[in-house]
């Protein structure tokens, strides 16, 4: 309750606050100090609602259905922050946490705008507009983390409620089962918990536990990804509300300088936040890749393109200002900022509205149509406000620059570069949008389409640094490359004569990358002798040149084997003996670690894939083991775990002959099978040779607990179809196999994949450790390259944040 | 002016060109019709569910991975994928396979499974 109350007091403040603004921004001078309040009370609120959500979360207040949702007790044990991080672990949270993060924001724009002119009111009015809509986003009416479990009613397992009180008179009444799990429920609903209190019980008495988070994201980097994504979503934010602010105005010098720190902050934090996500993937999820064009991870990488891009043409723009006017590219800019914005929120809209549900493995379901709406309304308001304000000032919106760029100037290089950035965010989009009209595209249509625009992209990394502005002289530019192109061409006929590169593609993505690489290093050498602050661009460049190394290594060049290690028995695989030796149990026995040595010549390596089975979801999860030499990644990848038999006979212990009336045992479990069940007419059509249906009638004990189960031979067109019995409870499968007279064939198996399915054992009575195995050559470049990229972006920061203080 | 034009007019066409082709070339449509999947030349996302009775199978030897998936329909078809058992696959709800019907299998070349993960509660409907 006092969630809900908070968060909607701060939608009034923040309202107010951009009435107040905008009536500043009017002209009625005493309305700026109402519209800081406002703006500081919002922002305190939010601070305090966030502080509470974590302070529910962190004592298990389950009567939140958000937190009965995404928490558990079991959480806690893995340490605070585990348990904190499940405050952004479902859709709800994740909103809230933007929107604290876009109040955080807002405190250091207010302080930063005051200090330039008047500019002030107009940001501050547009950016309260976005806390508007995210507030409304997380009121009670939406996507409200305070909701309580009971106001949709929700049926909650047994296993999470405190049984002390099951023997309350009514609880019957709400009870339930699932009859093919034999799970059991109580329906919290409205009436529940009036009932429930009338017996003098609070809901927070009565549920104890939490459904908790998807073990694969208990991970660290996917704890602070979403964070760090989000900020960078907040703080685009600010361009936006920047370029509104100069189109209110109608002034077109300034606002380049000041949204320009904020654009190179914000898209260095986006493009880390996104790198992360790919780090987590390549960690965790051991399909062995970082990036897989997942309509989520496109999503966010949309306005990252869109607004590295802006980065270049604002550059131009502000250099170009020196000669008077308002610079070149003005339109562009102003259109780029307003897009970066509108991307981030239609990225929000492909994966909360439930468009992509078929599209992505980690698209959230389906919010409702309330929620789709409202998701449509916040992209279209801030599209039609931004697009709209362009127009409106098209005619004014004028360059007064007759000079036209030479073919040689550095204009037309960054101005190109970002039509390159632009072109890449299209093919993103167009790729990402297509499930919305029932169709999708191969992950080859991303790659074959990014293969030419990075060789470009990398070619114009180089060479823009070496054209000079205005106007260059190819003489010189000429002499200037020199050095960048020799190296390049050294370096490629290296790769193609020592790596065995062979793909034209390939080798001209290379050699331009290679360029770019040599050409800003060249030059952040010179700098570093000289003038420190100037080295961002270079920098970052230099980052992007190491990634895009790192990509053509890891992607084009990883080899992949799957092999089966036999316990203790070396194999030779990639150029490395691998063996298995051994697994152990880790973190309370709650996973299997399986040591594998690696050794090359004289040096050993261990590494431990594990995998467990889940609690949340009852599923197998594997985790792989990379080993980090020093030019590539050795990945292994767990695919599953034999035992092998322990009988001397030709029959691996899981497979069995039972004739009725006997019993037999698996895995501590005493099966017997007790009769055939057959229909009267089925004798008459099994010797007319038709189609008929026989059952077995099997029954399992199991740690007290007894149960019987009808396994069914079916016949269908001559066709022979044997059913199973399967049982979590008791981690058994059973596949009947065949039925003859008076017996049964029978092959018994594990849930947890502990023992494969039967005849498919390679080898009968040894332990087998099935894995992928894969190279990923020069991959450590591919974060490396993100990490010094981002690094450029803020050493410009800096030194953009000094010229963002001179007021013309 | 007309150099801006020039250029970036001639990467965002012929990059529009190019994108148009490829996106013919690698579009897939999803089709949740098993007796349209059998007879479709072209590679398509199929939509269903996992028979759970039908079990799934491991082929070490051969390395891939095959159970069989029904429509909503109850059209079923089995689907052989060459790699291993995805994740979550037991759990899951339903399964989107990539690939294409040939000889009486659908190869997928990609599994997706959705589960019913920490999003939605299954719901219990038979009360006691």
């Amino acid at each position: 309750m006092i969630g809900s109350v908070i968060l909607t007091i701060a939608l009034a403040f923040s309202i107010i606050s951009m009435i107040m603004y905008y009536l500043n921004y009017r002209g009625y001078k005493n309305t700026l100090n109402y519209g800081r309040i406002a703006y500081h009370a919002m922002a305190v609120l939010v601070i305090a609602a966030s502080i509470f959500l974590w302070y529910a979360i962190l004592t298990h207040q389950y009567q939140y259905n958000y937190i009965y949702s995404y928490s558990n007790n079991s959480l806690r044990n893995l340490g605070v922050f585990q348990l904190a991080s499940s405050f952004w672990g479902g859709q709800e949270g994740s909103f809230m946490l933007w929107l604290l993060l876009t109040s955080i924001v807002g405190i250091i724009l207010q302080s930063y705008a005051s200090k330039r002119g008047d500019l002030e009111p107009r940001v501050m009015a547009v950016f309260t507009l976005a806390t508007t809509f995210l507030l409304v986003m997380v009121s009670p009416w939406f996507k409200n983390p305070f909701e309580y479990i009971w106001m949709t009613p929700t049926f909650v397992k047994v296993e999470h409620l405190n049984s002390q009180f099951f023997n309350l008179p009514f609880i019957q009444q709400f009870y339930f089962t699932d009859q093919s799990s034999n799970q059991g429920f109580i329906q919290i609903s409205k009436e529940f918990v009036a009932q429930l209190s009338q017996a003098g019980v609070s809901l927070n008495q009565f549920i104890v536990d939490g459904k908790g988070l998807n073990p694969q994201l208990l991970n660290f980097w996917m704890q602070i990804h979403p964070p760090i994504l989000f900020i960078g979503f907040s703080m685009a934010t600010v361009p936006f509300a920047f370029a509104i602010a100069a189109l209110m105005k109608n002034d077109y010098k300034d606002w380049v300088s000041q949204a320009f720190p904020w654009m190179l902050a914000g898209m260095g934090i986006l493009g880390l936040g996104i790198m992360l996500g790919g780090y987590w993937a390549y960690e965790m999820l051991g399909w062995g890749g970082y990036w897989a064009w997942d309509p989520v991870e496109n999503s966010s990488l949309i306005p990252w393109l869109v607004g590295v891009a802006g980065i270049h043409t604002l550059l131009v723009q502000k250099r170009s200002q020196v000669k008077g006017g308002i610079g070149k590219y003005a339109k562009t800019n102003l259109m780029l900022a307003v897009l970066t914005y509108v991307l981030v929120l239609y990225s929000t809209f492909l994966t909360r509205s439930g468009v992509l549900g078929d599209a992505s493995v980690h698209s959230f379901v389906d919010p409702g149509m309330i929620v789709y709406l409202f998701l449509i309304l916040f992209m279209g308001t801030f599209t039609l406000l931004g697009f709209g304000m362009i127009l409106f000032r098209w005619k004014t919106l004028n360059e007064n620059i007759k000079d036209d760029e030479s073919i040689l100037s550095r204009e037309l290089a960054l101005f190109t570069a970002m039509i390159v950035l632009i072109a890449s965010a299209i093919i993103v989009l167009v790729g990402t949008s297509a499930p919305i009209f029932g169709k999708a595209v191969d992950t080859f249509f991303y790659n074959e389409m990014h293969l030419p625009l990075a060789i470009i992209i990398m070619f114009l990394n180089g060479i823009s640094l070496l054209i000079k502005w205005q106007r260059s002289d190819l003489n010189e530019l000429i002499k200037k490359s020199l050095f960048a192109a020799a190296a390049s061409i050294m370096f490629t006929i290296l790769l193609i004569v020592i790596g065995g590169v062979h793909e034209i593609m390939i080798i001209l993505l290379s050699l331009t990358t290679a360029f770019s690489l040599f050409v800003n290093i060249d030059i952040a050498v010179k700098i570093v002798k000289g003038n420190m602050k100037m080295l961002g661009a270079y920098v970052a460049h230099i980052g992007i040149a190491l990634f895009i190394l790192g990509v053509i290594g890891s992607a084009v060049y990883s080899e992949e084997i799957n092999i089966n290690l036999i316990k203790g028995k070396p194999v030779t695989a990639l150029g490395y003996e691998m063996t298995f030796t051994n697994y152990n149990t880790i973190e309370n026995n709650t996973k299997y670690a399986f040591n594998v040595k690696v050794k090359k010549g004289n040096s050993e390596y261990n590494v431990a894939p594990v995998m467990y089975m889940s609690d949340f979801n009852n599923s197998l999860v594997r985790e792989p083991a990379i080993l980090t030499l020093l030019t590539k990644d050795i990945y292994i990848s767990p695919l599953g775990y034999d035992e092998g038999g322990q009988s001397q006979d030709q029959h691996s212990h899981n497979h069995i002959s039972l004739e009725k009336g006997n019993s037999t045992e698996f895995g501590g479990a005493k099966i017997t099978f007790v009769k055939f069940n057959m229909a009267p007419e089925t004798m008459q059509l099994m010797q007319e040779g038709k189609d008929f249906q026989m059952g077995a009638v099997l029954k399992i004990e199991k740690d007290g607990k007894k149960t019987q189960t009808e396994l069914l031979r079916k016949q269908t067109d001559g066709k022979v179809e044997f059913t199973s019995f399967e049982s979590k409870e008791m981690n058994l499968k059973i596949d009947l196999e065949k039925l003859s007279a008076g017996v049964i064939d029978i092959a018994f198996s594990t849930l947890d994949g502990s023992e494969s399915q039967g005849s498919s054992i390679p080898t009968v009575g040894n332990e087998v450790l099935s894995v992928a195995a894969s190279t990923k050559p020069f991959v450590s470049l591919v974060w490396v390259g993100v990490v010094i990229m981002v690094l450029g972006f803020f050493i410009s920061m800096t030194r953009r944040l000094k010229d963002s203080r001179i007021i013309s | 002016m007309k150099n801006k034009y020039v250029f970036g007019g001639i990467i965002i066409a012929v990059f529009l060109v190019l994108m148009g082709y490829l996106f013919t070339q690698s579009n897939i449509e999803y089709v949740d019709d098993f007796n349209k999947v059998m007879v479709s030349e072209k590679v398509v996302k199929a939509t269903g569910s996992w028979v759970k009775e039908k079990n799934y199978q491991i082929d070490n030897q051969n390395k891939t991975f095959s159970f069989v998936m029904a429509d909503q329909n109850g059209n079923q078809m089995k689907v052989i994928f060459e790699g291993t058992i995805p994740n979550n696959f037991e759990s899951a709800t339903s399964v989107v396979v990539t690939g294409k019907y040939q000889n009486g299998y659908f190869h997928a070349k990609d599994i997706l499974t959705k589960c019913p993960s920490k999003y939605e509660e299954k719901t219990a409907n038979s009360s006691l």
